[in-house]
């Protein structure tokens, strides 16, 4: 036990060594000196009141003493060595090493070690920082004495070929409640619950946390098939009891469940002894090494430092509503996969939202407290303090007898509805009462599969031991570098049980987590699966949550037949058998409520099984639309655009068109339509209005060539595009009111420019085409070009998400374009406005537009008629 | 150690006990404030009787009537080095825990013999040399008081077993 000594920071470096006082072999004492020194300083000398002072230096000579005890083995340093800095500068051979340490006692020695030392630079205390045993935190020992006693452990069960299982009690293995409906239950045979109940022990506390809780009794069931389940693994696992109740409430839930204190002897560990009300550590009880140490808890964000080695377990509800009585000051679970049960008591509900709402605000600071693996003593009272009010409303409130009375309600009303509806045709009021509805059910098998999985991994565990050893060539017993890492080991298990599985999830956590860090995410990864953002090609499994599913991602789910669409219990199940369980009875096949998004689903679908062969990474979408185009009737294509856009703009869920492809780069739907050719739309949209507005024209034009048509036609549409904005859209904002102000002053010109184009003085007008005509290349060009600027300058401020103003603003802009060059065109058209025409022209036009509006709006029905057909 | 001490103190009562059985009061609540307490580096284990008590003096402020009462106890004041009986209350890898009355000592593995050696397998946990002593959850040790330690209201021992006629008493 030989302990080198330094220096110490706190000398004044450089020093001189003087002279060493004791030789090897001497007996030192603690504060006796051992060695002189010598250091240089500089001294303020001189009159300081008429300020003349100088410095000198100085050399002093002091001595040193020994902040240790014990036999003086060699120096580390020589006389006349100059030292510049902290240094070891003597072996000592200590008596004692204090290493175990209680109440400040040394358990060898028998010394007090909170004695303050002067000579030393830390406190003896120091030495044995490490507490480990279950039932005690002032005994502590040192690093060394820990190593010394886990190989003994770790020896131990090597030779008995066991492993360590730390247990959770609380809805891992029992689940207690404090409800004193509970005891009615039990001794009324006739109650509904009486069978539930009947084995349901319990026990007096006398440390209730309150007048009112205390002397209360506690009801404790025990998860079915736990006697065997105990026995049988105690056989391979030695077993400790780690809980977050009190050292009172554990120790009675031991006795509970272990009546002959065989299984847990006194391997209890509770709250009282745990050092923190949040988190559970296996350092705790095995500081040095955990790699034969597996753990069975139904949370696991109390663990943060042990996730490998713990097998998670389902949540054992047996009393509704309930929960985990212990554990009221935990972060709320964010890892339940089964739906939480509905009904908390009825008439509970604001008290509840109450307690809540302080627990909310709690939580972030549990969370908190979780990460930085301290607590916060005030926040510690208060959620004791919020537990007890908890328990004390549990009392008072008796939520299961209320549970029970509305179960009986319901039942009631049913008799009544069942009565009604037989009409009397069979009377039953001889009979006795049917059979009562009841709120207990027990029915859970979770053990089974626990115990399953504890001996695949014992079994795996000592198979990869021996194996080593064999490799190692070790005759002796025991060889701790051949012990595995059960933790590895639990962790290779589990991941072969999803391998090759690609997972998305939807709906199954809030918008604002981290997926990668959810509870739920980190356990599908902890499974071997891969956890997908969104639906890709080669995803394997959508988990919906059945009450609120995700609809964009079902929707892209819905498109691919390959991937299964699942409830969460799907995956609960997954988690809990350790198999990648057959999918069929957990399909979800509900069709959505909401028959808009219905139909734009089949409608995306449709699109998207034609064009997956030809999937590009990226303007996927954009290539979607023109090739839809092609394909529906031409004259319907535009409004199609729209429409879709207005569905969903309709939608609650905004990116309900987010493609799938978003980690390729593309974060919006409406991405592809900044892409799409607005110029082209707008060409087709007009080529249709023209069509019916202006049959004349065409009549008449048909036969000239194809070009100046369009492109008259185009300016047509342009005006077109551009009352319809001002027309139906002066609501929906636009750009800045400037601009709209100068878009509708140019639909006037427009409005004048368009009676020229299509009225009566077939003359006029002729010779207005003829002039355009000849215009009409350059300005055409312009405009094409000017449209393009437009666009880009429009890319860039349109938002990813579709808000519903990009291609408004879009098309307004082309529009603006279109009527900007023509405006210029006007200018030299001016003969044709004469003031005499003025009038009847503007008359003419009005009811030009309201022709096109109709009509525009019957082609709209037809094909929504068309498509409601289609689909 | 036992002790038969002379002590001191100081004894407030209330103006509504005041009448012709306070001297009664008096002793009463002192042996209710005062046995089983621990009083720096002993315990006062019981009050034999109160030889001396003064007249009482009107607290300025309060009412309250002072009486400086002179009384003989029995104190147990335990020393390092001596040998006593306790209970063991719980068993460790390290150790075990042991309680002599009103005194919680522990004893560590350095201080219990070689051959006593530490078995978690038994039910509940003990030290034993697989023979004739075993020690476990209730079992009755000799100890030697090897560290003591007090705080206000409280001692704790380091004990050892580790000696000739130590350890574990036979019934």
């Amino acid at each position: 036990m030989s302990k080198t000594v330094k220096l110490g920071s706190r000398l004044r470096y450089p020093i001189t060594i003087v002279k060493l006082l004791k030789s090897p072999g001497d007996p030192i004492k603690k504060q006796e000196p051992v060695l002189t020194y010598s250091f240089k300083w500089m001294r303020e000398v001189g009159d300081s009141i008429r300020g003349e002072t100088w410095q000198v230096e100085q050399t002093t000579v002091v001595t040193w003493e020994s902040p240790a005890e014990g036999d003086l083995t060699k120096w580390l340093i020589k006389e006349g060595q100059y030292i510049t800095a902290d240094t070891p500068c003597l072996v000592v051979k200590e008596s004692c090493p204090h290493d175990i340490q209680f109440q400040g006692l040394c358990g060898i020695c028998g010394k007090d070690m909170t004695e303050v030392n002067w000579a030393a630079e830390t406190q003896d205390t120091e030495r044995a920082p490490i507490s480990m045993v279950h039932d005690q935190t002032n005994l502590r020992v040192g690093a060394e004495h820990a190593q010394r006693v886990e190989q003994e452990l770790q020896r131990r069960l090597l030779q008995s070929r066991k492993l360590s299982l730390v247990v959770d009690l609380d809805q891992t293995i029992i689940q207690a409640c404090i409800d004193p409906t509970v005891g009615e239950w039990q001794r009324d045979p006739t109650n509904p619950n009486h069978d539930a109940v009947k084995d349901v022990k319990s026990f007096q506390l006398d440390d209730g946390p309150s007048a009112l809780a205390r002397k209360c009794w506690y009801y404790i069931k025990m998860r079915p098939g736990l006697e065997g389940f105990l026995k049988r693994i105690s056989e391979m696992y030695e077993l400790h009891v780690y809980t977050m109740g009190t050292r009172a409430y554990a120790q009675n839930v031991a006795r509970v469940v272990d009546p002959d204190r065989k299984l847990f002897g006194n391997r209890v560990i509770s709250r009282d002894e745990n050092g923190n009300i949040y988190t559970k550590s296996l350092q705790r009880l095995f500081p040095v090494s955990t790699n034969m140490v597996v753990i069975i808890d139904d949370r696991s964000d109390v663990w943060p430092r042990n996730r490998p080695n713990l097998i998670k377990v389902s949540p054992y509800e047996f009393f509704k509503g309930i929960g985990d009585i212990n554990s009221s000051f935990l972060p709320k679970r964010q890892d339940l996969l089964t739906a939480e049960p509905k009904i908390n008591g009825v008439g509970k509900r604001e008290d509840k939202k109450v307690v809540f709402a302080n627990n909310d605000k709690n939580d972030a600071a549990a969370r908190q407290a979780i990460v930085n693996g301290q607590e916060d003593v005030a926040l510690t009272q208060r959620q004791l303090e919020d537990q007890e009010r908890q328990l004390e409303k549990q009392l008072k409130d008796r939520p299961l007898q209320h549970l029970q009375e509305q179960l009986d309600r319901e039942d009631e009303e049913a008799e009544k509805a069942s009565v009604q509806s037989e009409d009397g045709s069979e009377l039953r009021s001889s009979s006795p009462p049917p059979h009562r509805h009841r709120v207990l059910q027990d029915d859970d098998n979770e053990l089974e599969h626990l115990e399953r999985h504890l001996r695949t991994l014992h079994a795996a565990f000592y198979a990869e031991y021996d194996a080593l050893r064999e490799k190692h060539h070790v005759d002796a017993h025991i060889d701790f570098a051949a012990v595995p890492d059960v933790g590895a080991i639990l962790d290779e298990l589990k991941s072969r049980v999803l391998r090759g599985f690609k997972i998305v999830l939807s709906g199954v956590l809030p918008r604002n987590v981290d997926i990668y860090e959810s509870e739920i995410g980190l356990q599908i990864m902890s499974f071997g699966a891969e956890l997908r953002p969104s639906i890709t090609s080669d995803v394997t499994h959508l988990v919906v949550n059945v009450q609120q599913p995700g609809i964009e991602k079902l929707m892209a789910a819905r498109r691919r037949p390959h991937i299964k669409i699942v409830s969460q219990q799907w995956l609960a199940d997954c988690f809990s058998r350790w198999e990648a369980v057959d999918e069929t009875p957990y399909l979800f096949t509900a069709r959505l409520a909401d028959e808009v998004v219905d139909h734009l689903k089949d409608e995306i679908s449709d699109a998207d099984d034609e064009d997956t062969e030809n999937k590009t990474p990226n303007g996927k979408v954009g290539r979607r639309r023109p090739l839809k185009l092609k394909l529906i009737d031409p004259t319907g294509q535009a409004t199609d655009v729209e429409q879709a856009i207005e569905d969903e703009d309709g939608l609650e869920d905004e990116d309900g068109l987010i493609p799938d492809d978003i980690e390729e780069g593309q974060p919006s739907p409406i991405d592809g339509l900044k892409t799409f050719n607005w110029g082209d739309a707008d060409e087709e949209l007009n080529e249709f209005l023209a069509s019916g507005s202006s049959d004349e024209d065409e009549d008449e034009e048909d036969d000239e060539d194809y070009v100046p048509k369009e492109d008259e036609e185009d300016e047509s549409s342009s005006e077109d595009s551009g009352s319809h904005n001002s027309g139906s859209r002066s609501a929906t904002p636009s750009g800045s009111p400037s601009r709209k102000r100068k878009l509708s002053e140019e639909i006037e010109e427009d409005d004048e420019n368009n009676s020229t184009a299509s009225s009566i003085t077939q003359e006029a007008e002729q010779q207005a085409k003829r002039l355009r005509r000849t215009k009409s290349p350059l300005p055409s060009t312009l405009r094409a070009e000017y449209a393009a600027g437009e666009k880009g300058t429009t890319e860039e401020s349109v938002l990813p998400t579709p808000s519903g103003t990009g291609d408004e603003v879009d098309e307004q802009q082309s529009g603006a374009a279109g009527s900007e060059q023509k405006q210029s065109e006007e200018v030299d058209d001016d003969d044709f406005d004469e003031a005499a025409l003025e009038a009847e022209l503007e008359a003419e036009f009005e009811a030009e537009l309201h022709g096109i509006m109709a009509e525009e709006a019957a082609a709209e029905n037809h094909l929504e008629g068309q498509e409601l057909e289609k689909g | 150690m036992f002790f038969l001490h002379n002590l001191e103190r100081r004894v407030t009562l209330h103006p509504s006990y005041f009448g012709k059985n306070m001297h009664e009061l008096v002793t009463t609540k002192l042996v209710k404030d005062v046995e089983g307490t621990c009083a720096g580096d002993y315990y006062v284990i019981a009050i034999m009787d109160t030889f001396d008590i003064s007249e009482g003096r009107i607290l300025p402020g309060s009412g309250l009537a002072e009486f400086t009462v002179g009384y003989r106890a029995v104190v147990w004041r335990p020393f390092k080095n001596e040998v006593i009986d306790a209970i063991v209350t719980t068993v460790n890898p390290h150790g075990f825990f042991a309680q002599a009355g009103p005194l919680r000592l522990f004893v560590s593995t350095h201080l219990i013999p070689d051959e006593i050696k530490y078995d978690a397998s038994a039910t509940p946990p003990q030290f034993t040399n697989n023979a004739d002593i075993v020690i476990e959850q209730g079992t009755h040790v000799r100890v030697k008081i090897i560290g003591l330690r007090t705080e206000v209201g409280e001692m704790w021992a380091i004990g050892t077993i580790n000696g000739d006629f130590l350890g574990c008493l036979q019934a």
